[in-house]
């Protein structure tokens, strides 16, 4: 049961690795490509890592060098999803400080109100 | 080893090393480089190599990242192309390194195989070391006691070429104001409030301390797990760098000051070097850390070479976490730890 949830997880984890990828590659502009990488990045990392520590428990005996490691692991989870908004943030932020301009929809003004674009 | 793992991994990192040396941005060949040393990285961990890995990933993908990229931000991000001349020089570099690769190439048929157990490394001096450690240190980690105790003058003088390189680094560029003329500067500098964002620096500033605790167990734990003096003072001092980045530079001169940093490093291998010479004291050979039993209540003279090894590696730490704050300091400021990053 336990592996079985582990190996969902790191499914999903690889699924949204791929997702960021496609979203790297296609997005228009850096702030949404830096959207995908920092969102998708995060989740990824997270899912695969309680994958990992899932995947240390089942099957062995609750040891308490087992637990250790598994904790170990949750401890760079907890580390990641400090870490990796933050450089994500930081990276965007350095983006919009030396004037890289959103990307607009062709045809839309240039205020980003669509509503009233003709 | 998974070979189809290592096939991607080489041509990753042949990649890398190519782009690395043909951008034209120094930038991004600073930021190619860090890829490339986090590739072997994982080539490393491939080979069982931990230490080395774990070395690879704090000095060369962490640390010489931040101080190519001081460097860049100092000097110049464009490479100057040479006009003339170009063809040729490009000819002459050309043939210097295919004729230095092909000796290579060459030399490396007389290589053993990896890992191949009749290789003269793996005939006599690795088993002593694998069969031998535990018995004679007290120390699972055979890495750990081949670096600081069958080789410690090795690593000595290791600490003692980076103790060096940083007092190259402050002989050159340090300016004081004195050198060039100019009034000399106080170094007592309101922290500048120019670019301040709140979730950076609240997240570095609460992760400085976790950080630097992690330091000090990869330190302590040496001995059993990878790590030990030097991935730890790296990280110790990757912390001041992360304040100096995220904060001001001001935080850390002024905190961190140069004084405080080369009294560190210099105690740092005096305690390296101050064991040996106790053990010379206490009447055995230079860093024979068994000599230490006299000395230390309730050691023997195996668990006391446990014990010379964690002195030593304090010693390490303490250098490497200075002298790295020294380069990142100066590197950054060109000198006058006026304004960094």
């Amino acid at each position: 049961m336990t592996a079985l949830i582990a190996r969902l997880l790191m499914v999903a984890g690889l699924f949204f690795f791929f997702a960021t990828t496609i979203g790297i590659l296609r997005f228009p502009d850096f702030y949404s490509r830096m959207h995908a990488a920092g969102k998708g990045d995060t989740l990824s990392s997270l899912l695969l890592l309680s994958g990992l520590a899932l995947v240390n428990l089942a099957g062995a005996p609750l040891t308490f060098d087992n637990i250790l490691v598994s904790l170990k692991i949750m401890a760079i989870l907890v580390f990641i999803f400090l870490a990796s908004p933050t450089a994500t943030h930081a990276i965007i932020d350095a983006g919009y400080a030396s004037g890289i301009e959103p990307w607009q929809k062709p045809g839309t003004s240039k205020e980003g109100d669509d509503d009233l674009a003709v | 080893m998974i070979w189809q793992f290592d096939i991607i991994l080489l041509t990753l990192i042949v990649l890398c090393a190519l782009f690395t040396i043909s951008i034209k941005d120094l930038l991004g060949a600073a930021i190619m480089f860090g890829a490339y040393s986090f590739l072997m990285c994982l080539l490393w961990t491939e080979m069982g190599a931990v230490d080395v890995a774990f070395t690879e990933a704090s000095v060369g993908a962490g640390v010489s990242t931040i101080l190519f990229l001081a460097i860049v931000h100092r000097s110049t991000r464009r490479v100057k192309v040479r006009q003339r001349g170009r063809i040729f020089y490009k000819g002459l570099g050309l043939t210097a390194s295919l004729m230095m690769g092909g000796l290579l190439f060459y030399a490396s048929s007389d290589f053993p195989a990896w890992g191949d157990p009749l290789a003269p490394a793996s005939n006599h001096v690795s088993p002593y070391y694998l069969l031998h450690t535990l018995a004679d240190t007290a120390v699972p980690n055979v890495v750990t006691s081949v670096l600081a105790d069958y080789r410690g003058f090795d690593t000595m003088f290791e600490t003692s070429v980076i103790l060096t390189a940083g007092l190259a680094v402050l002989i050159v560029l340090r300016l004081d104001g004195s050198r060039t003329g100019g009034p000399v500067r106080k170094m007592a500098r309101p922290i500048a409030k120019g670019y301040e964002d709140t979730i950076i620096r609240f997240i570095s500033r609460a992760m400085a301390p976790f950080l630097q605790l992690f330091a000090l167990y990869v330190l302590a734990h040496g001995h059993h797990s990878p790590g030990g003096g030097f991935q730890g003072g790296v990280i110790l001092g990757a912390t001041f760098i992360l304040l100096a980045i995220s904060y001001d530079l001001q935080l850390v001169v002024q905190t961190f000051t140069e004084k405080t940093a080369l009294i560190l490093a210099n105690i740092g291998l005096l305690i390296y070097s101050g064991t040996g010479a106790l053990c010379l004291l206490l009447g055995h050979n230079f860093l024979d850390y068994a000599a230490l039993a006299k000395i230390i209540p309730g050691a023997t003279t195996v668990t006391a070479r446990s014990d010379g090894i964690m002195m030593v590696e304090i010693g390490v730490a303490l250098a490497v976490m200075s002298i790295i704050v020294i380069i990142y300091t100066n590197l950054v400021s060109d000198g006058t730890y006026e304004k960094g990053l």
